[in-house]
Protein backbone atom coordinates (compact mmCIF):
# COMPACT_ATOMS: atom_id res chain seq x y z
CA UNK A 1 0.00 0.00 0.00
CA UNK A 2 2.72 2.44 1.02
CA UNK A 3 4.85 1.28 -1.81
CA UNK A 4 2.04 2.03 -4.17
CA UNK A 5 1.78 5.63 -3.01
CA UNK A 6 5.51 6.13 -3.40
CA UNK A 7 5.45 4.74 -6.92
CA UNK A 8 2.50 6.89 -7.88
CA UNK A 9 4.20 9.90 -6.36
CA UNK A 10 7.25 9.27 -8.49
CA UNK A 11 5.15 8.90 -11.59
CA UNK A 12 3.61 12.25 -10.89
CA UNK A 13 7.00 13.82 -10.38
CA UNK A 14 8.13 12.36 -13.68
CA UNK A 15 5.29 14.12 -15.38
CA UNK A 16 6.11 17.42 -13.74
CA UNK A 17 9.73 17.22 -14.72
CA UNK A 18 8.88 16.11 -18.16
CA UNK A 19 6.41 18.87 -18.85
CA UNK A 20 8.70 21.47 -17.35
CA UNK A 21 11.69 20.38 -19.32
CA UNK A 22 9.90 19.88 -22.59
CA UNK A 23 8.46 23.32 -22.73
CA UNK A 24 10.78 25.38 -20.67
CA UNK A 25 8.05 27.60 -19.28
CA UNK A 26 8.56 28.94 -15.86
CA UNK A 27 6.42 27.07 -13.43
CA UNK A 28 8.56 28.25 -10.52
CA UNK A 29 6.12 29.50 -7.93
CA UNK A 30 3.25 27.36 -9.16
CA UNK A 31 5.37 24.25 -8.76
CA UNK A 32 6.35 25.25 -5.23
CA UNK A 33 2.71 25.82 -4.40
CA UNK A 34 1.78 22.50 -5.93
CA UNK A 35 4.54 20.76 -4.02
CA UNK A 36 3.29 22.34 -0.81
CA UNK A 37 -0.25 21.30 -1.55
CA UNK A 38 1.02 17.79 -2.09
CA UNK A 39 2.44 17.71 1.42
CA UNK A 40 -0.81 18.70 3.07
CA UNK A 41 -2.53 15.82 4.84
CA UNK A 42 -5.78 14.62 3.36
CA UNK A 43 -4.86 15.72 -0.13
CA UNK A 44 -4.70 12.18 -1.45
CA UNK A 45 -8.26 11.60 -0.30
CA UNK A 46 -9.33 14.10 -2.93
CA UNK A 47 -8.15 11.93 -5.78
CA UNK A 48 -10.92 11.56 -8.28
CA UNK A 49 -12.65 14.47 -6.65
CA UNK A 50 -12.79 16.78 -9.62
CA UNK A 51 -16.14 17.90 -10.89
CA UNK A 52 -17.33 16.55 -14.20
CA UNK A 53 -17.05 20.06 -15.61
CA UNK A 54 -13.39 20.32 -14.62
CA UNK A 55 -12.69 16.85 -15.94
CA UNK A 56 -14.31 17.72 -19.27
CA UNK A 57 -12.33 20.97 -19.52
CA UNK A 58 -9.10 19.05 -19.03
CA UNK A 59 -10.21 16.40 -21.53
CA UNK A 60 -11.02 19.05 -24.13
CA UNK A 61 -7.55 20.55 -23.89
CA UNK A 62 -5.92 17.16 -24.32
CA UNK A 63 -8.26 16.08 -27.11
CA UNK A 64 -7.80 19.39 -28.94
CA UNK A 65 -4.02 18.98 -28.80
CA UNK A 66 -4.19 15.39 -29.97
CA UNK A 67 -6.31 16.52 -32.92
CA UNK A 68 -3.70 19.18 -33.58
CA UNK A 69 -1.19 16.40 -34.10
CA UNK A 70 -3.53 14.11 -36.03
CA UNK A 71 -6.79 15.49 -37.47
CA UNK A 72 -10.01 13.56 -37.90
CA UNK A 73 -10.46 11.29 -40.90
CA UNK A 74 -12.78 13.39 -43.06
CA UNK A 75 -15.55 10.85 -43.35
CA UNK A 76 -18.68 11.99 -41.46
CA UNK A 77 -20.35 8.58 -41.82
CA UNK A 78 -17.37 6.87 -40.22
CA UNK A 79 -17.26 9.41 -37.39
CA UNK A 80 -20.97 9.01 -36.70
CA UNK A 81 -20.63 5.24 -36.79
CA UNK A 82 -17.83 5.15 -34.22
CA UNK A 83 -19.85 7.49 -31.98
CA UNK A 84 -22.86 5.18 -32.24
CA UNK A 85 -20.87 2.10 -31.27
CA UNK A 86 -18.87 3.92 -28.59
CA UNK A 87 -21.86 5.56 -26.94
CA UNK A 88 -23.74 2.26 -26.80
CA UNK A 89 -20.79 0.57 -25.09
CA UNK A 90 -20.24 3.51 -22.74
CA UNK A 91 -23.94 3.35 -21.83
CA UNK A 92 -23.17 0.01 -20.16
CA UNK A 93 -20.64 1.66 -17.82
CA UNK A 94 -21.21 3.47 -14.53
CA UNK A 95 -20.88 6.80 -16.38
CA UNK A 96 -23.55 6.45 -19.08
CA UNK A 97 -24.42 10.14 -19.09
CA UNK A 98 -20.99 11.60 -19.67
CA UNK A 99 -20.87 13.43 -23.03
CA UNK A 100 -18.83 10.69 -24.69
CA UNK A 101 -16.97 11.57 -27.88
CA UNK A 102 -15.28 9.17 -30.25
CA UNK A 103 -13.28 9.68 -33.42
CA UNK A 104 -10.96 8.13 -35.98
CA UNK A 105 -7.79 10.20 -36.55
CA UNK A 106 -5.37 10.36 -39.45
CA UNK A 107 -2.38 8.28 -38.48
CA UNK A 108 -1.00 5.06 -39.91
CA UNK A 109 0.17 4.13 -36.44
CA UNK A 110 -1.76 1.44 -34.61
CA UNK A 111 -3.04 3.10 -31.47
CA UNK A 112 -5.99 4.42 -29.48
CA UNK A 113 -6.20 7.23 -26.98
CA UNK A 114 -8.42 8.25 -24.09
CA UNK A 115 -8.61 11.62 -22.39
CA UNK A 116 -10.57 12.53 -19.25
CA UNK A 117 -14.18 13.49 -19.73
CA UNK A 118 -14.80 10.78 -22.33
CA UNK A 119 -12.75 11.83 -25.37
CA UNK A 120 -11.63 8.69 -27.21
CA UNK A 121 -9.74 8.39 -30.49
CA UNK A 122 -8.65 5.46 -32.63
CA UNK A 123 -6.05 5.83 -35.38
CA UNK A 124 -6.84 4.94 -38.96
CA UNK A 125 -4.07 2.33 -38.70
CA UNK A 126 -5.81 0.52 -35.85
CA UNK A 127 -9.27 0.92 -37.38
CA UNK A 128 -8.07 -0.80 -40.55
CA UNK A 129 -6.97 -3.82 -38.55
CA UNK A 130 -10.52 -4.37 -37.35
CA UNK A 131 -12.81 -6.93 -38.88
CA UNK A 132 -16.16 -6.39 -37.24
CA UNK A 133 -18.19 -4.18 -34.90
CA UNK A 134 -17.48 -6.32 -31.83
CA UNK A 135 -13.76 -5.69 -32.28
CA UNK A 136 -14.33 -1.95 -32.53
CA UNK A 137 -16.53 -2.17 -29.42
CA UNK A 138 -13.74 -4.02 -27.57
CA UNK A 139 -11.09 -1.45 -28.50
CA UNK A 140 -13.34 1.46 -27.48
CA UNK A 141 -14.33 -0.35 -24.28
CA UNK A 142 -10.67 -0.54 -23.21
CA UNK A 143 -10.40 3.23 -23.57
CA UNK A 144 -13.77 3.71 -21.83
CA UNK A 145 -12.26 1.67 -18.99
CA UNK A 146 -9.42 4.21 -18.65
CA UNK A 147 -11.94 7.06 -18.51
CA UNK A 148 -14.33 5.53 -15.95
CA UNK A 149 -11.43 4.55 -13.68
CA UNK A 150 -9.87 8.00 -14.26
CA UNK A 151 -6.47 6.53 -14.96
CA UNK A 152 -5.00 9.54 -16.78
CA UNK A 153 -6.76 12.02 -14.53
CA UNK A 154 -5.12 10.41 -11.52
CA UNK A 155 -1.66 10.89 -13.01
CA UNK A 156 -2.46 14.54 -13.63
CA UNK A 157 -3.96 14.96 -10.20
CA UNK A 158 -1.00 13.45 -8.48
CA UNK A 159 1.28 15.79 -10.31
CA UNK A 160 -0.96 18.66 -9.20
CA UNK A 161 -0.56 20.14 -12.61
CA UNK A 162 -4.29 20.00 -12.98
CA UNK A 163 -4.81 22.37 -10.07
CA UNK A 164 -2.54 24.67 -11.90
CA UNK A 165 -4.17 23.94 -15.23
CA UNK A 166 -7.62 24.58 -13.85
CA UNK A 167 -6.56 27.92 -12.42
CA UNK A 168 -4.89 28.98 -15.59
CA UNK A 169 -7.70 27.75 -17.78
CA UNK A 170 -10.25 29.66 -15.78
CA UNK A 171 -8.52 32.90 -16.70
CA UNK A 172 -7.89 31.89 -20.23
CA UNK A 173 -9.58 32.88 -23.42
CA UNK A 174 -6.54 32.23 -25.55
CA UNK A 175 -3.22 33.69 -26.46
CA UNK A 176 -1.55 33.59 -23.07
CA UNK A 177 1.93 32.15 -23.35
CA UNK A 178 1.68 29.95 -20.27
CA UNK A 179 -1.66 28.57 -21.34
CA UNK A 180 -0.29 27.91 -24.74
CA UNK A 181 2.52 25.91 -23.27
CA UNK A 182 0.19 24.02 -21.01
CA UNK A 183 -2.16 23.24 -23.86
CA UNK A 184 0.74 22.29 -26.07
CA UNK A 185 1.77 19.73 -23.52
CA UNK A 186 -1.76 18.44 -23.19
CA UNK A 187 -1.51 15.71 -25.78
CA UNK A 188 1.63 14.41 -24.17
CA UNK A 189 -0.37 12.81 -21.38
CA UNK A 190 -1.85 10.29 -23.83
CA UNK A 191 1.66 9.17 -24.75
CA UNK A 192 2.50 8.41 -21.13
CA UNK A 193 2.58 4.91 -19.78
CA UNK A 194 0.06 4.08 -17.14
CA UNK A 195 0.69 1.55 -14.45
CA UNK A 196 0.66 -1.93 -16.06
CA UNK A 197 -2.17 -2.88 -13.72
CA UNK A 198 -4.26 -0.01 -15.05
CA UNK A 199 -3.89 -1.53 -18.53
CA UNK A 200 -4.87 -5.00 -17.36
CA UNK A 201 -7.82 -3.47 -15.52
CA UNK A 202 -8.93 -1.65 -18.69
CA UNK A 203 -8.74 -4.96 -20.59
CA UNK A 204 -10.89 -6.72 -17.98
CA UNK A 205 -13.41 -3.87 -18.10
CA UNK A 206 -13.39 -3.95 -21.92
CA UNK A 207 -14.51 -7.55 -22.33
CA UNK A 208 -17.28 -7.04 -19.77
CA UNK A 209 -18.59 -3.79 -21.27
CA UNK A 210 -18.59 -5.30 -24.77
CA UNK A 211 -20.48 -8.34 -23.48
CA UNK A 212 -22.96 -6.16 -21.56
CA UNK A 213 -23.61 -4.29 -24.81
CA UNK A 214 -24.57 -7.59 -26.47
CA UNK A 215 -21.37 -8.03 -28.45
CA UNK A 216 -19.06 -11.02 -28.64
CA UNK A 217 -16.84 -10.39 -25.62
CA UNK A 218 -13.78 -11.62 -27.46
CA UNK A 219 -13.41 -8.75 -29.91
CA UNK A 220 -10.59 -7.10 -27.97
CA UNK A 221 -8.59 -10.35 -27.57
CA UNK A 222 -8.87 -10.87 -31.34
CA UNK A 223 -7.50 -7.40 -31.96
CA UNK A 224 -4.70 -7.93 -29.44
CA UNK A 225 -3.65 -11.08 -31.28
CA UNK A 226 -3.65 -9.13 -34.52
CA UNK A 227 -1.62 -6.28 -33.03
CA UNK A 228 0.90 -8.84 -31.81
CA UNK A 229 1.36 -9.95 -35.40
CA UNK A 230 1.56 -6.40 -36.69
CA UNK A 231 4.65 -5.85 -34.59
CA UNK A 232 6.68 -7.50 -37.29
CA UNK A 233 4.42 -6.62 -40.19
CA UNK A 234 4.29 -3.51 -42.29
CA UNK A 235 0.77 -2.41 -41.50
CA UNK A 236 1.79 0.50 -39.32
CA UNK A 237 3.91 1.47 -36.41
CA UNK A 238 3.20 0.06 -32.99
CA UNK A 239 6.18 1.79 -31.38
CA UNK A 240 4.21 4.19 -29.19
CA UNK A 241 1.55 1.61 -28.35
CA UNK A 242 4.21 -0.88 -27.26
CA UNK A 243 5.95 1.79 -25.24
CA UNK A 244 2.79 2.74 -23.35
CA UNK A 245 1.19 -0.71 -23.01
CA UNK A 246 2.40 -4.16 -21.97
CA UNK A 247 2.97 -6.52 -24.93
CA UNK A 248 -0.27 -7.96 -26.36
CA UNK A 249 0.84 -11.48 -25.39
CA UNK A 250 1.16 -10.43 -21.77
CA UNK A 251 -2.21 -8.68 -21.88
CA UNK A 252 -3.83 -11.75 -23.42
CA UNK A 253 -2.31 -13.99 -20.83
CA UNK A 254 -3.53 -11.78 -17.95
CA UNK A 255 -6.95 -11.56 -19.54
CA UNK A 256 -7.01 -15.34 -19.93
CA UNK A 257 -6.31 -15.73 -16.22
CA UNK A 258 -9.08 -13.27 -15.34
CA UNK A 259 -11.68 -14.74 -17.69
CA UNK A 260 -10.92 -18.41 -17.04
CA UNK A 261 -14.14 -20.31 -17.62
CA UNK A 262 -16.39 -17.39 -16.64
CA UNK A 263 -17.44 -16.55 -20.21
CA UNK A 264 -17.80 -20.14 -21.42
CA UNK A 265 -21.50 -19.88 -22.13
CA UNK A 266 -21.46 -16.26 -23.23
CA UNK A 267 -22.44 -15.63 -26.84
CA UNK A 268 -22.68 -12.30 -28.53
CA UNK A 269 -22.90 -10.59 -31.90
CA UNK A 270 -19.96 -9.57 -34.05
CA UNK A 271 -22.04 -7.68 -36.65
CA UNK A 272 -19.55 -8.20 -39.47
CA UNK A 273 -22.02 -6.93 -42.04
CA UNK A 274 -22.76 -3.66 -40.30
CA UNK A 275 -19.10 -2.86 -39.69
CA UNK A 276 -18.17 0.37 -41.49
CA UNK A 277 -15.17 -0.46 -43.62
CA UNK A 278 -12.63 2.16 -44.63
CA UNK A 279 -11.48 2.06 -48.22
CA UNK A 280 -7.91 0.77 -48.38
CA UNK B 1 -2.24 -2.33 -69.79
CA UNK B 2 -0.55 -1.08 -66.68
CA UNK B 3 -3.46 -2.16 -64.56
CA UNK B 4 -3.21 -5.69 -65.92
CA UNK B 5 0.43 -5.86 -64.98
CA UNK B 6 -0.32 -4.61 -61.49
CA UNK B 7 -3.01 -7.20 -61.12
CA UNK B 8 -0.60 -9.92 -62.17
CA UNK B 9 2.00 -8.81 -59.69
CA UNK B 10 -0.61 -8.66 -56.97
CA UNK B 11 -2.00 -12.05 -57.84
CA UNK B 12 1.49 -13.47 -57.83
CA UNK B 13 2.04 -11.94 -54.39
CA UNK B 14 -1.20 -13.43 -53.14
CA UNK B 15 -0.39 -16.84 -54.56
CA UNK B 16 3.07 -16.75 -53.05
CA UNK B 17 1.71 -15.69 -49.69
CA UNK B 18 -1.00 -18.32 -49.58
CA UNK B 19 1.15 -21.45 -49.09
CA UNK B 20 3.10 -19.70 -46.34
CA UNK B 21 -0.10 -18.96 -44.50
CA UNK B 22 -1.12 -22.59 -44.69
CA UNK B 23 2.18 -24.24 -43.94
CA UNK B 24 3.08 -21.78 -41.24
CA UNK B 25 -0.10 -22.04 -39.18
CA UNK B 26 2.16 -22.08 -36.14
CA UNK B 27 -0.68 -21.55 -33.66
CA UNK B 28 -0.12 -23.06 -30.27
CA UNK B 29 -1.58 -23.50 -26.81
CA UNK B 30 -0.17 -21.02 -24.31
CA UNK B 31 -1.53 -22.86 -21.32
CA UNK B 32 -2.97 -26.22 -20.41
CA UNK B 33 -6.65 -26.53 -21.26
CA UNK B 34 -9.22 -29.14 -22.17
CA UNK B 35 -10.39 -29.98 -25.67
CA UNK B 36 -14.16 -30.16 -25.79
CA UNK B 37 -16.46 -31.90 -28.24
CA UNK B 38 -18.60 -28.74 -28.45
CA UNK B 39 -17.94 -25.06 -27.67
CA UNK B 40 -19.47 -25.33 -24.19
CA UNK B 41 -18.07 -25.89 -20.71
CA UNK B 42 -20.30 -28.90 -20.08
CA UNK B 43 -19.45 -30.56 -23.37
CA UNK B 44 -17.58 -33.86 -23.33
CA UNK B 45 -13.82 -33.54 -22.83
CA UNK B 46 -12.09 -35.19 -25.77
CA UNK B 47 -8.48 -34.37 -24.99
CA UNK B 48 -6.04 -32.17 -23.15
CA UNK B 49 -3.64 -29.56 -24.47
CA UNK B 50 -0.50 -28.48 -22.69
CA UNK B 51 1.36 -25.22 -23.17
CA UNK B 52 3.35 -25.28 -26.38
CA UNK B 53 1.19 -27.83 -28.19
CA UNK B 54 0.83 -26.92 -31.87
CA UNK B 55 -2.72 -26.55 -33.12
CA UNK B 56 -4.45 -25.67 -36.35
CA UNK B 57 -7.39 -23.30 -35.93
CA UNK B 58 -10.38 -24.35 -38.03
CA UNK B 59 -13.18 -22.15 -36.76
CA UNK B 60 -14.15 -19.61 -34.13
CA UNK B 61 -17.34 -19.49 -32.09
CA UNK B 62 -17.50 -16.77 -29.47
CA UNK B 63 -14.70 -17.47 -27.02
CA UNK B 64 -13.89 -20.85 -28.52
CA UNK B 65 -11.57 -22.05 -31.27
CA UNK B 66 -12.16 -25.35 -33.05
CA UNK B 67 -8.69 -26.86 -33.46
CA UNK B 68 -6.86 -29.83 -34.90
CA UNK B 69 -3.93 -31.08 -32.89
CA UNK B 70 -1.78 -34.13 -32.25
CA UNK B 71 -3.70 -34.56 -29.00
CA UNK B 72 -7.03 -34.62 -30.75
CA UNK B 73 -9.53 -32.36 -32.41
CA UNK B 74 -12.04 -30.27 -30.56
CA UNK B 75 -12.98 -26.90 -29.10
CA UNK B 76 -10.71 -24.95 -26.79
CA UNK B 77 -11.00 -21.52 -25.13
CA UNK B 78 -9.52 -18.93 -27.48
CA UNK B 79 -7.57 -17.24 -24.69
CA UNK B 80 -5.63 -20.49 -24.22
CA UNK B 81 -4.37 -20.26 -27.84
CA UNK B 82 -2.14 -17.84 -29.75
CA UNK B 83 -2.51 -17.55 -33.48
CA UNK B 84 0.74 -18.21 -35.33
CA UNK B 85 0.06 -15.84 -38.18
CA UNK B 86 -2.04 -12.80 -38.82
CA UNK B 87 -5.60 -13.80 -39.74
CA UNK B 88 -5.36 -11.42 -42.69
CA UNK B 89 -2.75 -13.70 -44.22
CA UNK B 90 -4.88 -16.80 -43.90
CA UNK B 91 -8.28 -15.51 -44.96
CA UNK B 92 -9.75 -14.18 -48.17
CA UNK B 93 -10.10 -10.62 -46.91
CA UNK B 94 -6.57 -9.70 -47.90
CA UNK B 95 -7.12 -10.93 -51.43
CA UNK B 96 -10.30 -8.89 -51.69
CA UNK B 97 -8.47 -5.90 -50.29
CA UNK B 98 -5.64 -6.21 -52.76
CA UNK B 99 -8.01 -6.66 -55.67
CA UNK B 100 -9.88 -3.54 -54.61
CA UNK B 101 -6.63 -1.65 -54.39
CA UNK B 102 -5.63 -2.89 -57.82
CA UNK B 103 -8.75 -1.59 -59.51
CA UNK B 104 -8.38 1.68 -57.65
CA UNK B 105 -4.86 2.03 -58.92
CA UNK B 106 -5.89 1.31 -62.47
CA UNK B 107 -8.12 4.33 -62.46
CA UNK B 108 -5.96 6.92 -60.77
CA UNK B 109 -2.47 5.69 -61.39
CA UNK B 110 -1.64 6.36 -57.76
CA UNK B 111 0.55 3.75 -56.21
CA UNK B 112 0.28 4.50 -52.51
CA UNK B 113 -3.13 5.49 -51.31
CA UNK B 114 -1.98 6.52 -47.85
CA UNK B 115 0.75 9.00 -48.80
CA UNK B 116 0.81 11.91 -46.41
CA UNK B 117 -0.62 10.05 -43.46
CA UNK B 118 1.99 10.15 -40.79
CA UNK B 119 2.73 8.15 -37.75
CA UNK B 120 2.17 9.61 -34.34
CA UNK B 121 5.10 9.63 -31.99
CA UNK B 122 5.85 11.19 -28.64
CA UNK B 123 7.70 14.14 -30.13
CA UNK B 124 4.75 15.00 -32.33
CA UNK B 125 2.39 14.77 -29.39
CA UNK B 126 4.59 17.05 -27.32
CA UNK B 127 4.76 19.59 -30.10
CA UNK B 128 1.05 19.36 -30.93
CA UNK B 129 -0.87 22.61 -31.26
CA UNK B 130 -4.37 22.73 -29.83
CA UNK B 131 -6.93 22.72 -32.65
CA UNK B 132 -10.32 24.01 -31.59
CA UNK B 133 -11.83 23.59 -35.08
CA UNK B 134 -11.06 19.89 -35.21
CA UNK B 135 -12.28 19.45 -31.65
CA UNK B 136 -15.60 21.12 -32.47
CA UNK B 137 -15.87 18.90 -35.53
CA UNK B 138 -15.26 15.84 -33.37
CA UNK B 139 -17.88 17.00 -30.90
CA UNK B 140 -20.41 17.55 -33.68
CA UNK B 141 -20.68 13.77 -34.21
CA UNK B 142 -21.95 13.18 -30.69
CA UNK B 143 -24.42 10.35 -30.31
CA UNK B 144 -26.92 10.71 -27.49
CA UNK B 145 -27.70 7.84 -25.16
CA UNK B 146 -31.16 7.49 -26.73
CA UNK B 147 -29.71 7.50 -30.24
CA UNK B 148 -27.22 4.81 -29.22
CA UNK B 149 -30.06 2.67 -27.93
CA UNK B 150 -31.82 2.87 -31.29
CA UNK B 151 -28.58 2.04 -33.07
CA UNK B 152 -28.16 -1.02 -30.85
CA UNK B 153 -31.73 -2.16 -31.46
CA UNK B 154 -31.18 -1.92 -35.21
CA UNK B 155 -28.31 -4.35 -34.86
CA UNK B 156 -30.37 -6.60 -32.56
CA UNK B 157 -27.96 -5.94 -29.71
CA UNK B 158 -29.51 -6.36 -26.30
CA UNK B 159 -27.96 -5.12 -23.07
CA UNK B 160 -27.36 -7.71 -20.37
CA UNK B 161 -26.12 -7.75 -16.82
CA UNK B 162 -22.62 -9.02 -16.15
CA UNK B 163 -20.28 -8.38 -13.23
CA UNK B 164 -16.83 -6.91 -13.71
CA UNK B 165 -14.03 -9.47 -13.61
CA UNK B 166 -12.06 -9.61 -10.37
CA UNK B 167 -8.31 -9.02 -10.58
CA UNK B 168 -6.73 -12.49 -10.35
CA UNK B 169 -3.60 -10.92 -8.84
CA UNK B 170 -5.60 -9.41 -5.98
CA UNK B 171 -4.69 -10.88 -2.61
CA UNK B 172 -1.34 -12.12 -3.84
CA UNK B 173 0.27 -8.76 -3.19
CA UNK B 174 1.89 -8.24 0.21
ZN1 LIG C 1 -4.69 1.37 -22.38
Amino acid sequence: MNRMIVIRGLTGLGLLLCLGAAHGFNLGQELRNAAEALQKPGKSAELGGYSEEEETAIGRQIAGSLLGAAPLVKDPQLQKYINNVGRWVASQSERPDLAWHFGVIESKDINAFAAPGGYIFVTRGLYQLLDNEAELAGVLAHEIGHVIRKHHLKILQQSKLVDLGGKLLAKQVGGDEKIHNLIGSGAEIVSRSLDKNAEFEADRIAVVLAARAGYDAFGLPEVLQEIGHSATGNSGSVALLFKTHPHPDERLSKLGDAVGSRFDGLKGLTLDNRFYRLKP
Amino acid sequence: MHSTRYLHILLAAVLLAAPIAHAGEGSAAVKADELKAEPFRDAKTVGKLTAGDKVEILKKDGGWFQVKSARGNGWVRMLSIRRGVSRKASTGSEIAGLAGLASGRAGTGRVVATTGIRGLNEEELKAAKYNETELKLAESSLTSRAEAKKFAAKGKLTARKLDYLPDPAEGEQP
